[in-house]
């Protein structure tokens, strides 16, 4: 078939010809330079976005240029996982160096407090240093396990990581601003990276609200993993909330607030909502504490097969909001459960435990399942179905097949 | 017997430019819904259609059904709009965008 090119004129006359419901997002778009927009999203030197061209590309599935996903396997065994090897999951194109200037001198807000006020990273140095570990993960992760095919990337394991912050404790600024109103609820934090974009920040401003208690353990976090925050992973501030799913963990961070509602975008109002399949809305639960979760991470499918004989059988495990406690091995699909042995520096109840279970197996197919523990809650068999395949820690679907010889 | 084949040829010929007049015409209509009437183009790369929007994910790099695009173009996700509702876009919109974005798509 002889192919047809219609060329898009990118001017502002041109999207402003479209649907009156679409002319929020058509004129804006067009006043943005295209050039800059683009900037940083071109196809990288080995397959992956110029943004973030300096990850490894092994360790990486493609799902598309903002959805980019950790290979089971590439988790690695250090405990905390290598920036490189991390995943990305951006709402909003990335901001660039040129868009946020000078790291020292970004600002961010914060309101709802007895005296409010704006503070540079720089004054943000002055008043406090921490560092804590806590698990980035993705709402989604695990959506790939879903039969009914929900909208989004399909993530299996490998939209999570365990990661190193630095930064000021939230506490710290609250008290470096006289205290919390009394009338709060929540601390609704905002990220500016649809600025850029020109956007309507009702429709692609990602705000979001957690309940007020979380800032007690939240942090302004402006180092990863011993680095600056990269601006894929929302530098050069981002708020860090520990256990709580990664949306929630803003990128590109310009205000905190301690707020009596919700913030009312539709990032917090609309989406992020977990409801059973076929139905939406606000009314359901939003995407904030994670559950209690465990997957292996060697040997998988991935690794190729096993030879025969003594196997160490490694994983992770996280407790959500809680310490995990314990975690089961089963290598006949969770017929019968050996406990696993925690390894590593144990870094907090947010960040991760590895685990490993060392058993004989003998020439055959297995299927390695693990089921983590946190005093009150275990995971469940089944994922629980809802419509857009959230929170999924069902240790059946997470299981693996691998073959001994 | 020779001209029954002869006319057998014929109309499988004639019924198969028809299909590919059908193709054709489907991915002019789509390429139009992509960039003008819905916009998806202020939005989305996708190399075919010469745009280069860079909210939304590069749709060269996607791997996507017609009935996934056709999920996501009615329902929307995140700051994408919900196409299907409000009467922005008819379902026979709908259809064509989505078929023609998966058969433009990488190209």
């Amino acid at each position: 078939m002889k192919k047809r090119l219609k060329k898009l004129n990118l001017s502002r006359r041109n999207f402003l010809t479209g649907t009156a419901t679409l002319a929020g997002i058509a004129a804006t778009a067009s006043v943005v330079p295209i050039t800059i927009a683009n900037a940083n999203h071109s196809e990288g030197k080995k397959g992956l976005p110029d943004f973030i061209s300096w990850k490894d590309r092994d360790a990486l599935i493609v799902h598309s240029d903002k959805g980019i996903e950790t290979h089971r396997s590439a988790i690695g065994e250090s405990l905390i996982t290598p920036n490189r090897n991390i995943y990305i999951r951006n709402n909003m194109p990335t901001m660039t160096d040129e868009q946020i200037g000078n790291r020292m001198d970004w600002k961010v807000s914060i309101e709802g407090v007895k005296n409010p006020k704006t503070f540079t990273i720089a004054q943000l140095q002055k008043l406090g240093h921490e560092t804590m570990a806590t698990i980035l993960q993705c709402s989604g992760n695990g959506r790939g396990f879903f039969k009914h095919k929900p909208r989004g990337s399909q993530w299996k394991t490998g939209a999570a990581a365990c990661v190193l912050w630095t930064g000021v404790p939230m506490k710290t600024v609250v008290e470096a601003c006289g205290g919390i109103n009394s009338d709060a609820v929540y601390m609704t934090s905002a990220g500016v990276d649809h600025v850029p974009t020109g956007l309507d920040p009702n429709k692609a401003m990602i705000e979001r609200s957690v309940p007020k208690k979380v800032f007690k353990d939240a942090m302004l976090a402006w180092e990863m993993n011993g680095v600056p925050v990269p601006n894929a992973h929302g530098g050069p501030l981002r708020m860090v909330t520990p256990g709580y799913f990664g949306i929630n963990n803003v990128k590109h961070l310009g205000k905190v607030a301690f707020t009596s509602k919700e913030s009312s975008v539709k990032y917090m109002k609309k989406s992020y909502r977990i409801s059973p399949i076929g139905k939406k809305g606000s009314q359901y639960p939003s995407c904030w504490e994670m559950p209690v979760k465990s997957w292996i991470t060697r040997p998988t499918d991935e690794t190729g097969t096993v030879k025969a004989g003594k196997v160490q059988i490694v994983g992770v495990a996280m407790g959500g909001t809680k310490k995990v406690r314990s975690v089961k091995v089963s290598v006949d699909g969770g017929g019968s459960w050996k406990k696993a042995k925690f390894i590593g520096p144990n870094l907090g109840k947010y960040a991760w435990r590895q685990f490993v279970l060392e058993t004989d197996l003998s020439a055959c197919t297995y299927n390695i399942a693990s089921l983590a523990s946190n005093g009150s809650d275990k995971q469940p068999e089944l994922r629980m179905e809802n419509r857009r395949g959230y929170a999924h820690n069902g240790w059946k679907d997470h299981s693996v097949n691998i073959t001994v010889v | 017997m020779k001209v029954k084949t002869f006319l057998l040829i014929l109309i499988l010929w004639f019924s198969s430019n028809q299909t590919l007049f059908a193709d054709e015409a489907k991915m002019k209509k789509g390429l139009e819904i992509f960039n003008e009437t819905a916009a998806c183009a202020a939005c989305h790369i996708l190399k075919a259609a010469g745009s280069e929007g860079n909210i939304g994910p590069n749709l060269d790099t996607v791997s996507m059904t017609i009935e996934s695009v056709t999920d996501m173009v009615t329902n929307g996700l995140g700051v994408m709009p919900a196409f299907g509702e409000g009467e922005i876009l008819t379902k026979e919109e709908i259809d064509i965008v989505s078929y023609y974005v998966v058969n433009a798509a990488g190209k």
